[in-house]
């Protein structure tokens, strides 16, 4: 059963250049309990692509088009009084990469969680509410009489478990999670993914994961959405983006990342920088920094095409997938002095090619 | 480290910094250039009666001496007898600093409460035509002197529209009633401590207005803003318990500060309005040679400023849980 429903959404910061397209008509439906991954690089839009659902946008962006339709209800068009009182939190709440800075330290944790509970539900008492916080951190491995304390009293991996706690409160349809292991030693990462997940489980939550870390996506997520320049490049079930992507921005992402069972694996970066969203115009987004563009990919904008099975992609070669797939694994693939030469002539101007990617947000 | 041995250790500081200070006061008295009798010994007097004067003024006693009187002095409350009034010290600087301390009180409170208020709205809509205008009108009272905005008041207030007396703390002739309340309290003191507090409350605005604004700008980038939104709560509520809650911590101490500063700058706001406080009291000691009561001005002064950085010290320890006891 479809939980949310995202069709052609554009959502652009308003900047003294024109419009930034930062989410430019992107299209995702997500069921009931699934889990999707939102994969790209900083800048690349997945989070606000992801804000845009709860409307948790700057006073300069706006969602200028599309719907996003939530359990029957056209978020778009809610009130902001509706929109508190119906979606935040009670049926969409999120999860910050940094939870110690996802508090507010002059309050103790569950002050903060009574205040979120009481908020939504008129008839629960003070009492009940920190009961259920209680509870809350009992079944999240946190010693439940630490719900008095202040958020800087807690270690980085228990804040992490009492902000799950906080956006869990009010057992929400959907939690996204923007990037929530992030700031964690790979360890205690684990750990949280999996608590995520049992609760998930427990609650029948849908989550959107957004990350730039494909170990993090492969682990949890039922469904990776691959999102370049404000669009949603290639989208498949999780095995499908890991073994068998279509899109090459996909197979350099998948280079960009070590294989632990492959000892000679060479990290292989995608040279240039993400594209500059201001008024972008016609034409493939990633074809300044793509290996295998074609005149046609400088000059029509790719549309999803699908390929069985609700594996959509966004590229005009993707037919070619054996020969992509062959070549993307060699590192002279992706030189940098190789940019811009599979330009048409009349194109060609100085691109900027000077910064290596940088996956870090 | 536990709340309460913090307390206790600060209530030691606090010692130590009052003995520091009371010790540093005497010190500079008598190195004050010249020699200290002169300042107060009239002239036309006999050798004899000098000796005499000095003796009995406890001066030609060794130094550690004279200090050991003038701590008893000061534990007890006694601050000696004024050269000008010929009365104590005391009774005549109890009132004075008093009614000081009900201007300035007054000036502050106002100042702050609407400074943190003003400077809350202020961050929250920012790049408004209320944002702008805010700090061009705080900005402007920021640097207007005392006596002239002073001025300015009176001659608007009182010689063009007539509402509020020009000066003094009480109608001549009025009552001097007894208690606090009847002192302090009577519409016709409230009228006379309208115009100078006014003044005061413009002088000391800027300062908790545009601390409040810029705190609360970094604040609402924090995370936890963001958070507050997203959980659905009203506007209201995050401007209110979160955000102002917490760009509140740095304003705590500058009004510590603020208050001493607003006790020796009291002297400009008293002499315009000619209130009868402290600040004017102290000049004229000085002026006069009149050496006890200008020690005892400085005294009170200090303390005034010591003690509010004790308080101040203390509340933060409230308002911000993160606060270290060490």
């Amino acid at each position: 059963m479809t939980l949310l429903d995202i069709d052609g959404l554009k959502t652009y910061y308003g900047a003294d250049d024109g419009w930034v397209r930062a989410t430019d008509d992107a299209s995702l439906s997500i069921e009931r309990g699934e889990t999707v991954g939102l994969v790209g690089e900083s800048g690349s839009g997945k989070t606000t692509l992801a804000k845009s659902i709860i409307r948790l946008l700057p006073d300069n962006a706006e969602i200028v088009d599309g719907s996003i339709e939530f359990d029957g209800t056209e978020i778009t068009e809610l009130s902001d009084k509706e929109l508190r009182r119906q979606i935040r939190w009670s049926e969409i709440s999120m999860i910050p990469q940094n939870a110690m800075n996802g508090f507010d330290p002059v309050y103790t944790v569950g002050d903060q969680i009574v205040e979120v509970i009481r908020h939504h539900e008129d008839d629960t008492s003070k009492a009940e509410a920190r009961e259920r916080g209680r509870e809350l951190f009992d079944d999240l491995g946190i010693d439940p009489d630490r719900i008095d304390d202040y958020p800087h009293q807690f270690s980085g991996g228990m804040a992490q478990r009492a902000m799950i706690a906080l956006a869990l409160a009010l057992s929400p349809s959907l939690v996204l999670a923007d990037e929530p292991t992030t700031a964690l030693d790979v360890v205690i990462q684990d750990r949280i993914l999996e608590t995520i997940k049992e609760m998930q489980e427990e609650l029948n939550s849908a989550m959107i994961m957004i990350t730039h870390d494909m170990s993090v996506v492969s682990e949890t997520c039922d469904r990776i959405a691959v999102v370049y320049g404000g669009r949603i490049v290639e989208i498949a079930d999780a095995e499908t983006i890991i073994t068998n992507p279509r899109h090459p921005y996909t197979l350099g992402l998948r280079n960009a990342f070590p294989d632990i069972s492959d000892d000679d694996q060479e990290l292989i970066s995608i040279p240039g920088t993400p594209p500059e969203l201001v008024d972008p115009g016609e034409g493939c987004r990633f074809a300044p920094r793509c290996p295998f563009a074609e005149e046609e990919c400088w000059e029509v904008t790719p549309q999803p095409e699908s390929y069985g099975d609700g594996h959509q992609v966004e590229c005009h070669r993707a037919d070619e997938i054996e020969h992509l797939q062959a070549e993307a694994g060699k590192k002279e693939t992706w030189r940098e002095q190789d940019l811009g030469e599979r330009k048409p002539a009349e194109t060609v101007d100085e691109q900027a090619a000077e910064a290596e990617v940088e996956l870090d947000d | 480290m536990g709340l309460r041995a913090y307390v206790v250790r600060r209530c030691l500081q606090l010692v130590v910094t009052f003995w520091a200070f009371f010790t540093l006061l005497f010190v500079l008295f008598r190195m004050m250039p010249g020699d200290p009798t002169s300042m107060f010994i009239m002239d036309g007097m006999t050798p004899e009666q000098r000796e005499q004067r000095i003796a009995e003024l406890g001066l030609n006693e060794p130094l550690h001496v004279q200090y050991i009187e003038y701590v008893r002095q000061l534990l007890t409350g006694d601050f000696g007898q004024s050269f000008i009034y010929n009365d104590p010290v005391t009774s005549i600087i109890a009132v004075r600093f008093m009614n000081t301390i009900v201007l300035m009180a007054t000036a502050l409170i106002f100042a702050y409460i609407i400074g943190i208020t003003f400077g809350a709205l202020m961050g929250w809509w920012r790049d408004s035509r209320f944002e702008r205008g805010g700090i061009v009108v705080t900005l402007v009272a920021r640097s207007s002197p005392e006596f002239w905005v002073g001025i300015v008041l009176l001659s608007v207030f009182v010689f063009w529209l007539g509402w509020f007396p020009s000066s003094g703390m009480r109608t001549t002739g009025g009552e001097l009633g007894g208690g606090f309340v009847a002192r302090y309290g009577s519409l016709d003191f409230l009228r006379h401590l309208f115009l100078p507090a006014l003044t005061g409350a413009i002088a000391y605005l800027a300062t908790p207005t545009l601390l409040m604004r810029s705190t609360m700008l970094d604040v609402l980038n924090a995370d936890f803003i963001e958070i507050k939104k997203a959980e659905g709560l009203p506007e209201r509520t995050v401007l209110y318990k979160h955000a102002a809650r917490n760009s509140i911590l740095p304003i705590v101490t500058v009004a510590a500060i603020a208050t001493g500063t607003a006790m020796g700058g009291s002297v400009v706001i008293e002499t315009v309005f000619n209130w009868p406080g402290m600040g004017r009291e102290m000049v004229s000691a000085v002026n006069n040679n009149d050496y006890p009561l200008a020690m005892a001005a400085f005294f009170l002064m200090g303390s005034v400023v010591i003690i509010m950085n004790f308080v101040a010290d203390l509340a933060y320890v409230y308002l911000d849980p993160r606060v270290e006891y060490e």
